[in-house]
């Protein structure tokens, strides 16, 4: 399949002829606009171009989550879907979806998936949960949730080296271990009726209840930010300078001016929202919750990883084309089974923010983990994660599972009586099938499909 | 999901070959022998095509099992573990009370396994088939209900398969035309399916259990009804006629005609193990199982699989369309070239599945008696059991190869395991836990055995 050869001339009528091989140039060759632009305005069409050409990147999300946002606010009594103590909590809802969903992503890059993450992250909260008791354990907090995540990367380790050296199908392997490790909770847990809990009583234990609902101070956090975005401009900004300056493609200075002001804009934004006084006159709640600088950790290195690392060119080659990946010298197995190991890692983080969100307690009906799993799934794929490898980064889950909390949080203020639970069901169902489909369309028109 | 088997696929290929394997084992034959033999293990037909004597058959069959294309032998094997070792741990396991009650219980497996192999043919697999049969039971008992609707069973019973076969259709169309991957699409095809079966639900118990309606009483039975000993004996003995009748005729014809067909001796034994086994088990279920007063007699659902299990061998191993599903399995593009139509073949198959899910579910509503939502939550947990079962009895995940057969087998297996550990008092979690590994097994098996057949040209 190829480009619509239609498509491109129309997009560009206007422009002269050195735009046109540029621009045909960028669609076809499906690189990076920023590799080939050299000022906003080409920048800006290269992108369109890209976008019509099926790559759409984060933009479908950011709309469908601006239309959830504005139709529930809309739609709900009172119009209390934007209240900041309403975004404050979705955020911390999500939380778990956008963990599972970045923990999904390497997988999915691989062509490969994952089913056991919500089974295997569950697994991991009660782990660390289990650690930190007292009486019992009662590790230090750091231990037992290092101790949780590296459960859980040897579990993803073990049903990596099943995919890639056996080459049983992943789903197989991956439902297996969902089943295998959803009992395994029920045992860890002390049986159907069991729970485990950790509470602010104990030093040791706060730390984990307040992993999500643990408040930052205002005007620490007002310090926080000016470091955060200071740190990210200067280095966004010399690293675009360092690449001019050695001859090599960089995007435009304004590009990198517009990058800048945007992640100060966000940060500002998010701040102002979040100290507002949630509480009442008497108690304040207000300030930051610690689970926003934990995504955003967990956010910056996976991205890391798979942008910058060669680990992460690995995986996108691997997922491009497993065979010309593999003729490259590249060892398939290993990257696979690495990409498993840390996606289970990262599950198990989500698990631990989990129990952490409900108050520190976990019981047999926390979550479901076949939801959880499917929730993840669908927020990767919403967000631009492709089904069938190659092509995602880890921002497509955060944003998916933003989209994935909204809607469930939305759903939940409706009041709708009988319908609130089968919607809980629907919804994610029908929102998953939809972006399969955009992402399956946006393929077929895109010029980068090789696979029929 | 399927291009990429096929590509890990010819990742193998190039690896692997058989061709050591199938010389060591000629190695003893004598050189006439020799000819057939390979010419067997390397076109992987039948036996029963070139074999002329009872003793070339066997022969012609142990090179195929050794070659990895051991049908199903390794779960009637894992069917005599599970025998013995339960009954060794616990002496009740093997008593006809238990192992009618064994039976009853796989039945739901089976059909569900069924249904999972019209999938896993053609190389997709169907993860709602769980909650297809939820959604058909859902629909079937709601129905019936004299406060409600008040159909009569039958039309509940072909509304119910008829709501389930167009879920297969939809999903199907999404699957083929849209070469959507088919477990994305059934993952959110179940998710949408368990929202809808709440709503049909109504948040309250619907049940069939009343007996003074006779509708109810009609669809309770499909489960818990039994025929009379005496009936179970004479119904017997025309099955076994007419199945034995039919084999020697078509034997004989082809014989006559001059076809190739199996050895005389082997069409006899073929014939005397139905008889034998069929006796068993009517025997089996003629035995009085009530603590107090009489139970006793074949239950209905007994004929009722075996018909589901005739009616998709026969449309898998003697129509045109089964023959289809098979080559799309093996190689689509090859079906495609040969001017199969992918689409249709596809879309029927997801839609056979879901109108036999649909079956598996009027089983399903019988057996529970009252359905509420969280009897929904476990049908599709059954969808784990239905893929086990398909796999463990032989039928493989990369597509085209297994049969009908296979998901009554592994049902078996299935339901003795559930059945045995719930007799040695295993929590419900652990049970859960050996159904997995048991299921990785299985898909180990199913991928070292083919990495170890001699390959088709």
């Amino acid at each position: 399949m190829t480009t619509d050869p239609g498509e491109t001339p129309a997009g560009t009528a206007g422009a002269g002829t050195a735009d046109l091989t540029l621009d045909a140039k960028v669609a076809a060759a499906d690189v990076p606009p920023e590799l080939l632009a050299q000022s906003l305005a080409q920048y800006l069409r290269a992108w369109w171009l890209r976008v019509r050409g099926g790559n759409s990147g984060v933009l479908p999300v950011v709309l469908a989550i601006v239309v959830v946002a504005v139709v529930f606010e809309i739609i709900t009594p009172e119009h209390a879907f934007l209240r900041p103590s309403n975004l404050v909590y979705i955020f911390g809802l999500s939380t778990v979806y956008m963990v599972l969903a970045m923990a999904e992503t390497p997988v999915l890059l691989l062509a490969e998936v994952d089913l056991s993450v919500g089974a295997v992250a569950l697994t991991g909260g009660v782990i660390a949960f289990k650690l930190v008791q007292q009486p019992g354990p009662d590790w230090p907090w750091w231990a037992a949730v290092l101790t949780g995540l590296v459960c859980c990367g040897a579990i993803g380790a073990l049903q990596g080296t099943l995919t890639a050296l056996l080459r049983i199908p992943s789903f197989i392997v991956t439902l297996g271990g969902f089943l295998l490790f959803s009992g395994i909770l029920v045992v860890v847990l002390g049986g159907a009726n069991g729970n485990v809990s950790v509470s602010t009583s104990h030093s040791n234990q706060r730390v984990i209840f307040y992993l999500v609902q643990g408040l930052i101070a205002p005007v620490a956090g007002w310090v926080a930010l000016a470091v955060l975005v200071g740190a990210v401009g200067t280095a966004l900004w010399r690293r675009a300078a360092a690449r001019r300056r050695q001859g090599l493609t960089a995007p435009p200075v304004g590009l990198t001016a517009i990058r800048i002001a945007l992640v100060a804009l966000i940060g500002v934004g998010v701040l102002l929202i979040c100290t507002v006084n949630r509480g009442t006159s008497l108690v304040k709640v207000q300030g930051v919750p610690w689970v926003i600088p934990i995504v955003l950790v967990v956010l910056g290195a996976w991205t890391l990883v798979l942008q910058r690392t060669r680990f992460g060119r690995y995986v996108y080659a691997i997922g491009g084309n497993p065979q010309a990946a593999r003729r490259a010298g590249i060892s398939l197995a290993a990257i696979r089974i690495w990409a498993f190991a840390w996606c289970s890692a990262t599950a198990g983080l989500g698990g631990i923010l989990l129990g952490s969100f409900f108050y520190g307690e976990y019981s047999t009906n926390t979550a479901d983990p076949g939801q959880l799993v499917l929730y993840a799934i669908a927020a990767a794929v919403i967000g631009g994660v492709s089904l069938f490898g190659g092509r995602g980064k880890a921002i497509h889950g955060v944003l998916g599972g933003l989209l994935i909390g909204g809607i469930a949080y939305g759903v939940s203020l409706l009041n709708l009586g009988n319908l609130a639970t089968p919607l809980e069901y629907i919804l994610p169902g029908g929102v998953l099938l939809a972006a399969v489909l955009v992402d399956v369309v946006s393929r077929r028109g895109s010029g980068s499909v090789t696979r029929v | 999901m399927s291009e990429h088997v096929r590509g890990t696929n010819d990742e193998e290929f190039s690896v692997t070959s058989g061709s050591g394997q199938t010389s060591a084992a000629t190695a003893d034959a004598d050189p006439a022998d020799l000819t057939l033999d390979a010419k067997v293990a390397a076109a992987e037909v039948p036996p029963e095509l070139l074999a002329q004597s009872l003793r070339q058959y066997l022969r012609a069959w142990w090179l195929r099992v050794r070659g990895g294309n051991s049908g199903v032998l390794p779960v009637i094997l894992a069917i005599v573990v599970v025998a013995v070792s339960f009954q060794v741990a616990n002496s009740k396991f093997l008593s006809a009370q238990n192992l009618v009650n064994l039976f009853e219980q796989s039945t739901v497996y089976m059909v569900l396994a069924m249904a999972e192999i019209f999938a896993l043919l053609l190389g997709e697999i169907d993860l709602s088939v769980g909650l297809v049969m939820g959604f058909g039971s859902v629909v079937v008992a709601e129905l019936v209900q004299p406060t409600g609707p008040g159909w009569p069973w039958w039309a509940a019973i072909i509304v119910g398969l008829l709501a389930c076969s167009a879920i297969g259709a939809i999903q199907g169309t999404l699957v083929a035309r849209l070469k959507m991957p088919s477990f994305i699409v059934t993952l959110g095809g179940l998710l949408i399916l368990e929202g809808v079966s709440i709503i049909v639900l109504g948040g309250a118990l619907v049940s069939i259990g009343n007996s003074r309606f006779t509708n109810e009483v009609v669809l309770y039975d499909i489960f818990w009804g039994r025929f009379d000993p005496v009936v179970s004996w004479i119904l017997l003995a025309v099955l076994v006629g007419a199945a034995g009748t039919g084999l020697w005729l078509r034997d004989a014809r082809k014989r006559r005609h001059g076809l190739e067909a199996p050895p005389r001796s082997l069409t006899a034994m073929k014939i005397v193990l139905i008889a034998v086994a069929g006796i068993a088990l009517v025997a089996i279920c003629n035995v009085n199982r009530a603590h107090s007063g009489t139970i006793e007699g074949v239950p209905y659902i007994i004929p009722i699989v075996l018909v589901v299990l005739a009616a998709w061998t026969v449309l898998l191993q003697r129509t045109r369309f089964g023959r289809y599903v098979y080559a799309i399995g093996g190689n689509a593009e090859a079906a495609r070239r040969a001017g199969v139509s992918l689409p249709a073949v596809r879309i029927w198959g997801f839609i056979l599945a879901a109108l036999t899910s649909g079956i598996a579910g009027v089983l399903f509503a019988s057996w529970q008696v009252s359905l509420t939502t969280n009897i929904i939550k476990t049908a599709n947990s059954y969808v784990l059991l239905a893929v086990a079962a398909a796999v463990i009895g032989g039928t493989s995940l990369f597509g085209g190869r297994g049969k009908t057969i296979h998901g009554v087998l592994g049902g078996l297996v299935i339901g003795g395991i559930y059945n045995g550990l719930y007799l040695l008092g295993v929590s419900s979690q652990w049970i859960d836990v050996v159904v997995a590994a048991v299921l990785l097994a299985a898909a180990t098996i199913d991928v070292l055995s083919r990495r170890g057949a001699p390959r088709q040209a």
